[in-house]
């Protein structure tokens, strides 16, 4: 990769990369976690940082050694090999934007499941809190802003929308997202060897599924 | 063995080292808002630095001890108190079956810790034990201790601290007055080249709005209209950013992982542990330095320290 396409800036004790796109973003990750320099590496929507120690390493070395990665970087492959299935109750109860939602899109409120579940989204990155997933669909939907007000509770695997990005929420939280729906599935499981059910660059898919599915899902069935 | 709780105060929770790796799924650093007190504390009892703790936020707070172990505290605190009787903080402290022990408000500054020479039960999880209180995860049920609440622990170690005391040049000044040093952050330039010196040019405030999560300040508003959003991206502990009010906001410990508002600053690492001593109230003086710059005051102090503390790390 030439020059012209990342830049560097070097804080203290950590580094920002501009990078053009996801499959870049994904690709630094990849690079930089093989250094052993790096004690976090946190991808974000069109860049990615790097943190170091500053008694082990100085700014001008992590520099020099992050611009060596990403004048080697190719792309990844940008298709993750199977999409995660997300189970989404969009019963009202578990809903309560999706008549606002349904109508800035231009739809009727009973078909934004299937509406929403057609559209194949990507992890763009985690953040906020832990296993929080921000995610990016290709098509455009400009439509859907931000609540006027926040809520002060969104209940933990609540799907927020907001334009081409969805999110779901991993713990109850305030949070000024349109919610549209719910899963089942525990999105943060310290306890599980991949605490965050998600991961940056990986391919969801959301299914409907009804209100007594929700209420029985075994969440056992996650791992 | 216990501690009960017997006023738990506005914020109290068990603290040591922070969750470090899993800022990629989100998870935030959590810990010790003030490392660096938490080291002093922790080797009183001889403990390593980053082991667990009760950080105690702004008031007052009292414990019982129910069985006999050693303990020390540090910070922020106004008095300490054995049984009624004043007693010196940065100095191991024998404490005996019943004791009970009141620790003053934060004055000046914000956090007290209060170490033990035992090993502290706290919930585990992805290699540490902090309080991560927005998720409700780690320490005490994830969660700040409240009245009544009984904290348990390990039996003493055979190792023990003697008597220690602080050295006086190694103990941190308290104060509501603050000096945090700065780097360029990596939106500082798109905004306007002048900005850090608008933001170095008077103190700031700390706002009423201040806790773990971050700190809103108060003074100088900076160039709001040309703070728009940007796509959200990585911050980390002692960042500045700087949202559409144009008041600066600096983030605390337990910071969320990404954000997207333009990061103007960050405080160096070597500064970072007087944030967790950022009351309302307190006024802050920023001073520009450079990332190269940073990486010498944060080895020198580090070398100053090991010669009482030996190795160390701060965050």
């Amino acid at each position: 990769m030439t020059g012209q396409t990342y830049s560097i800036h070097i804080c203290d004790d950590w580094i920002s990369i501009s990078l053009p796109g996801w499959d870049m973003i994904l690709a630094a990750q990849s690079a930089l976690s093989t250094d052993g320099h790096w004690t976090e590496i946190v991808p974000g929507i069109d860049s990615i940082a790097a943190q170091f120690d500053p008694a082990l390493l100085s700014p001008a070395e992590a520099v020099r050694i992050a611009s060596e990665r990403m004048e080697r970087l190719a792309p990844m492959a940008s298709e993750s090999p199977s999409a995660v299935k997300i189970p989404v109750c969009y019963d009202l109860a578990f809903a309560p934007d999706r008549e606002f939602v349904a109508g800035k899109i231009g739809i009727d409120a009973d078909i934004l499941p299937a509406w929403h579940a057609a559209r194949t989204q990507r992890v763009a990155m985690l953040g906020f809190m832990p296993g929080f997933a921000y995610l990016q669909s290709i098509e455009e939907c400009d439509t859907i802003g931000r609540l006027a007000t926040p809520r002060q509770s969104v209940a933990a695997g609540s799907i927020g929308i907001i334009g081409r990005q969805s999110c779901i929420y991993s713990f109850d939280s305030p949070g000024g997202w349109p919610i549209i729906g719910r899963t089942p599935l525990r999105l943060f499981d310290p306890a599980r060897t991949k605490p965050a059910l998600l991961s940056a660059g990986a391919t969801v898919c959301f299914e409907p599924i009804s209100k007594d599915m929700f209420d029985n899902w075994e969440t056992e069935a996650e791992e | 063995m216990s501690i009960t709780v017997l006023k738990a105060g506005l914020q109290t929770t068990l603290q040591g080292a922070p969750y470090t790796g899993h800022r990629h799924l989100g998870m935030p650093a959590a810990g010790a808002a003030d490392c660096l007190s938490l080291a002093l504390a922790n080797f009183l009892v001889a403990k390593s630095f980053g082991e667990t703790a009760i950080e105690i936020a702004l008031t007052d707070a009292s414990f019982r001890f129910n069985e006999p172990c050693s303990l020390a505290v540090v910070g922020a605190a106004e008095y300490l108190r054995i049984n009624g009787d004043e007693q010196p903080l940065h100095r191991t402290l024998e404490i005996k079956a019943g004791d009970r022990i009141d620790i003053g408000p934060s004055r000046p500054g914000c956090r007290t810790y209060l170490a033990i020479s035992a090993a502290i039960h706290a919930e585990s999880l992805l290699g540490g034990r902090s309080t991560y209180l927005a998720a409700r995860l780690g320490g005490f049920q994830g969660r700040t201790l409240g009245n009544g609440d009984v904290i348990t622990f390990s039996p003493d170690s055979p190792e023990t601290a003697g008597d220690r005391i602080t050295p006086e040049h190694l103990r941190p000044h308290f104060s509501y007055d603050h000096v945090l040093r700065i780097t360029p952050g990596p939106e500082t330039d798109q905004i306007s080249e002048s900005l850090l010196d608008n933001l170095c040019l008077a103190p700031y405030i700390v706002g009423g709005r201040a806790n773990r999560m971050g700190i809103a300040l108060e003074g100088t508003a900076l160039s709001a209209s040309e703070s728009a959003d940007m796509p959200s991206a990585a911050v980390f502990p002692g960042t500045i950013q700087l949202p559409p009010s144009g008041q600066p906001y600096l983030l605390g410990p337990d910071a969320q992982t990404t954000g997207g508002y333009p990061r103007i600053a960050q405080v160096i690492r070597a500064d970072r542990h007087l944030i967790g001593q950022l009351a309302t109230g307190s006024r802050i003086r920023f001073v520009r330095t450079t990332p190269e710059k940073a990486m010498d005051i944060y080895r020198e102090k580090l070398s100053l320290l090991s010669s009482w503390l030996g190795r160390i790390k701060l965050w």
